[in-house]
């Protein structure tokens, strides 16, 4: 029994060695995973997984479920059939996963009430992220310092769309699931962002996105692998 | 490399994430955004005061009656006021996106449920029983009576607000959700409302009240507990 209780614990010291020797081993994948609304299957069998530095591309023409599956990733929605895990661990509760894991979608999770930086504010709190003073920072590099006093209700569209991105740098996470990115925010706003997932990849993160556009012309594209749902 | 290193200090930073600094800061937060939105401050308070005086008004104009059951009427305003107050509770947050990114953080969703609940309750329940000595006075409740009251409602207006979010929880994504509030939760209000109302007429018989409020706080200690995992557990089922 205790050679038994021995050899378990050796497999996990070296399990825990070889995360820290290898941070490279992070990788999220899914398996069999399926999703219905009501009658309507969605999507069936579909299987894939996310390493460092890469991004992967979720497309599909309406309805057909990429904001399902990025929800269903995300820990928002159960699965009812198959499986994701990260670092083949289940993602369900699992904490260390939701630590490292950031999820921006139409719904920005703004309060209109509050200004810009208070509402970044709110996040760095609950992240326990960078300091205070980065904040302003981070505004600036989303090109919208200005308004960092400016309740969010007084925000345009795309102003608020960069604020919400402005949450991905508070802390350091390592996936980014990203449901269109791009909409409502116009050509500075998208190279910014653009520049900012490929900084991102570099720095051993990873991405999944859906996009309806091709990103064959984005500087996205050489990390980038596609996943196509439905009968497109 | 350095890179590398910046990121695994940075993880050790954000591990600490403390029960009690969840719970402020959902409380903290909640506070800030009523100062904000102050109508969600005054209208269950100024709900509470009129419906409690549309009694004297329906009612023959007999002191000893008005007395006899003005306890009873502030409970059961009380009880509409706060359930007023419960179909906003999460419905901005689940608008706005709020509420997905709290269901997704590493943070226990149970005691940002908390810090939730007892921040609706400082801004309706204690309100109401701050002011309910005033009510008092106009029903013509005898001085040793507005006491008991007022510890009835300290006791047991932290229940209903903690309860009442298992109710705004479950119907959070409903368009009109809170006649299906009213349905689901004023049921489970009734012990409440039994011991809180009780209590009054004991003590116009001169009786004892400590097991009512005894009752009233074993009610507290068992919502403060349990109600946050039902309403974490409401919210996941319901945005799934």
């Amino acid at each position: 029994m205790q050679t038994i209780h021995g050899i378990a614990k050796l497999c996990s010291l070296q399990n825990s060695l070889a995360d820290y020797l290898m941070p490279s081993s992070k990788v999220i994948s899914i398996k069999d995973l399926s999703c219905t609304r009501g009658d309507n299957q969605l999507f069936d069998a579909v299987n894939f997984s996310v390493g460092l530095g890469q991004c992967l591309h979720v497309t599909g023409p309406n309805g057909c479920g990429k904001t399902s599956l990025l929800r269903l990733i995300a820990g928002i929605n159960f699965a009812e059939h198959g499986e994701i895990s990260w670092n083949s661990k289940d993602t369900a509760n699992n904490s260390d996963f939701h630590r490292e894991c950031a999820y921006i979608a139409h719904k920005e999770g703004l309060k209109n009430e509050l200004t810009s930086i208070e509402n970044l504010r709110y996040y760095q709190q609950l992240d326990s992220g960078v300091d205070e003073v980065a904040l302003d920072d981070i505004l600036d590099k989303m090109g919208i310092l200005k308004c960092a006093d400016l309740l969010a209700q007084q925000l345009s569209f795309g102003q608020r769309r960069r604020l919400s991105f402005a949450r991905l740098l508070i802390a350091d996470f390592t996936l980014w699931i990203l449901d269109e990115p791009f909409t409502g925010i116009d050509t500075s706003g998208r190279n910014l962002i653009e520049s900012l997932c490929v900084e991102h990849l570099e720095n051993d993160g990873m991405i999944i996105m859906t996009h309806h556009q091709s990103l064959v012309d984005s500087p996205l594209n050489q990390y980038r692998s596609e996943l196509t749902l439905g009968h497109a | 490399m350095s890179n590398k290193g910046a990121r695994v200090s940075n993880k050790g930073a954000r591990a600490s994430n403390k029960p009690i600094n969840t719970l402020s800061l959902y409380f903290q937060r909640e506070w800030q955004l009523m100062f904000r939105n102050t109508s969600s401050l005054i209208q269950p308070l100024v709900f509470f005061v009129i419906i409690a005086l549309l009694f004297p008004f329906s009612l023959p104009a007999e002191g000893e009656l008005l007395q006899r059951i003005g306890g009873g009427v502030i409970w059961v305003s009380a009880v509409l006021a706060t359930m007023l107050s419960l179909e906003s509770m999460f419905h901005s947050d689940y608008q706005d996106g709020t509420l997905e990114q709290m269901l997704i953080h590493p943070r226990s969703l149970s005691l940002a449920m908390l810090g939730k609940a007892l921040a609706h309750w400082t801004a309706t329940g204690l309100i109401l029983t701050l002011f309910s000595p005033v009510l008092c006075v106009t029903f013509n409740i005898p001085n040793e009576q507005i006491w008991v009251l007022f510890a009835g409602l300290l006791l047991g207006t932290p229940s209903l607000s903690l309860i009442g979010a298992i109710g705004a929880a479950l119907t959070v994504t409903l368009r009109r959700g809170g006649v299906l509030i009213a349905i689901v939760i004023l049921p489970l209000y009734i012990p409440i409302l039994i011991f809180g109302a009780g209590m009054l007429t004991q003590s116009a018989q001169g009786l004892e009240v400590a097991s009512q409020l005894y009752a009233l706080a074993a009610i507290l200690a068992l919502s403060i507990t349990l109600a946050p995992f039902a309403i974490a557990g409401a919210l996941r089922v319901t945005i799934n």
